[in-house]
């Protein structure tokens, strides 16, 4: 083991740390593709399909325009969630910030409710309720995703430095001019930390929030493809969400926090 | 803040919880049973809940499958955390690939993949609850671990070489405050997704019951299944997560 240490140091000194890093991460994926190949290919393809299969796969969900319909409808669910629930989150932390009263309200009843309420719990309620639909399945993501946001925004509010505010308002008495202009800004820090996690744990529980009530999207697909035992659709539908979410969150979260970051 | 401000608080606190219950009495009223029953009927179908046995017993099975679950998470989430510690080769593969894999994959995928490798049973339950956590636990033990002290490390190195006394009398304490973290997350997320995998790969479990439930229209007990979850994801936090959370502050601060 030492002597491992030993290899890698000195492989790590010679080249460039950066680089070798990442071509290190590469290697160790590429031994898991492989080491998957070589068990797929021992056990039976209904049980556990190989990767060449899923990747097949894989390439017909984006280039099949109805399967592309699917990830589409999903990932404009998706987007509309975060954004509601994160305007939610806002509104509730400011509440709570903003008239002392409620202060308990919204951060020990409201929060808590909603923190433990399970995300099945909602899924099968919104189904009853508004049967099988775009909304329900909006509005399970939004239920799920807005406890998230206002832990993060309630923080962020906390946080805050009152002696700007303070400043602001020896300048201005109207509060909605020193909320645009100083508590906005100085919020957005953490309003794009509140997005980034209502945007990962959305595609988490996109799947649950499909599996009653839709009709399309991706988990109406992975639903479909475990009822007909279809393991190498269920594997792509999985992969698919994984690469849709790297996707999202470097070309959509990353430049939006690089833009937010104080300059 | 002053005794009476905190008081008015709690008071305005309960009015809006009694409201609430108000708001849903009198909708339940104008809309039919099966969409929103009332506190009522819900109240009493959550004693007889408690009253019957059979269902109990499911109660207790789902207690079951997320304490093992959350038990077997703990022990190889820890065990892959510390492995770049010592393997230094592990750091890329565990941090910038194992990691986000996992944590990316959703919960319901290894829900359904489970039921396919293992059939419907209790081992498909705990597997996919086991998968959901392990990233959580890393996270946090990871995060631990590059907060430890490099000072505290070197003088430990100073008087030994062994390399579990190091562990266990450094570096372990160290990370108790992650490792209570990794276990308070472990749990809400547990109950969360042992719903999911229970009705889609159980045959036991809250879980199942919600999905007999939902065939069925039952929904006074899919209310009850939800209530009871909100009660004890709560309780546990507010009286058993916080104390230990407060004690363990209160032990940082005077070391």
């Amino acid at each position: 083991m030492l002597l491992v240490n030993k290899i890698y140091s000195y492989l790590r000194f010679k080249s460039h740390n950066a680089i070798f890093d990442n071509l290190f991460g590469w290697i160790i994926v590429f031994a898991a593709v492989l080491g998957w190949w070589a068990i797929s290919n021992s056990i039976s393809e209904l049980v556990m399909p190989g990767p060449l299969a899923v990747g097949k796969m894989l390439i017909d969900l984006f280039s099949d325009p109805i399967f592309l319909d699917d990830i589409l409808i999903s990932t404009i669910r998706v987007i509309f969630s975060v954004v509601i629930s994160v305007i939610i989150g806002m509104l509730l932390a400011l509440i709570s910030k903003g008239f002392p009263i409620t202060e308990i309200i919204v951060q020990e009843r409201i929060k808590p409710f909603l923190n433990s309420f399970p995300s099945v719990g909602w899924a099968i309620l919104a189904v009853i309720w508004f049967g099988s639909s775009s909304f329900s399945v909006m509005f399970v993501q939004i239920a799920i995703l807005v406890p998230f946001c206002l832990v993060n925004l309630s923080e962020g509010l906390k946080d805050l430095d009152e002696e700007i505010i303070e400043m602001g308002r020896s300048f201005s008495r109207k509060k909605i001019k020193i909320f645009f202009k100083i508590t906005l800004p100085l919020l957005l820090p953490h309003v794009i930390a509140a997005v980034r996690i209502a945007y990962g744990v959305c595609w988490k529980i996109a799947l649950v929030s499909e599996l009653f009530g839709a009709e399309s999207g991706i988990g109406v697909i992975m639903l479909r493809a475990q009822t007909t035992a279809n393991a190498t659709m269920v594997f792509a539908s999985c992969f698919a969400i994984v690469i849709i979410f790297m996707l999202g969150e470097k070309f959509i979260i990353n430049p939006l926090a690089r833009l937010a970051e104080p300059k | 803040m002053n005794f009476t401000a905190r008081y008015s608080k709690y008071r305005a606190a309960h009015l809006f919880t009694i409201l609430c219950v108000l708001i849903w009495a009198t909708y339940s009223f104008f809309v039919e049973a099966y969409l929103m029953p009332g506190p009522w009927p819900v109240f009493i179908r959550f004693i007889e809940f408690f009253s019957d046995f059979d269902l109990i017993v499911h109660m207790l099975w789902s207690f079951f499958h997320i304490l093992t679950a959350i038990c077997i998470a703990f022990v190889l989430g820890f065990v892959i955390a510390l492995l770049p510690f010592y393997v230094f080769v592990a750091k890329t593969a565990v941090d910038k690939r194992f990691t986000p894999f996992l944590n990316s994959f959703s919960g319901i995928g290894w829900t359904l993949l489970a039921v396919l490798w293992f059939g419907i049973n209790d081992f498909t339950v705990i597997f996919a609850i086991t998968m959901v956590l392990i990233p959580f636990t890393i996270i946090n033990i990871r995060e631990g671990l590059n907060q430890l002290d490099k000072e505290i490390i070197e003088m430990a190195n100073s008087f030994t070489k062994s390399k579990w006394k190091m562990l266990k009398l450094v570096i372990i304490p160290s990370l108790y405050s992650y490792l209570f973290a990794s276990i308070r997350i472990s749990f809400g997320v547990a109950w969360k997704v042992a719903l999911t995998a229970e009705l889609f790969g159980g045959n036991k479990g809250l879980g199942y019951l919600l999905n007999l439930a939902r065939q069925d229209f039952d929904t006074p007990l899919i209310l009850v299944v939800i209530l009871i979850i909100v009660i004890f994801v709560y309780t546990t936090e507010r009286f058993i997560f916080k104390p230990v959370e407060n004690t363990l502050a209160e032990q940082n601060a005077i070391s």
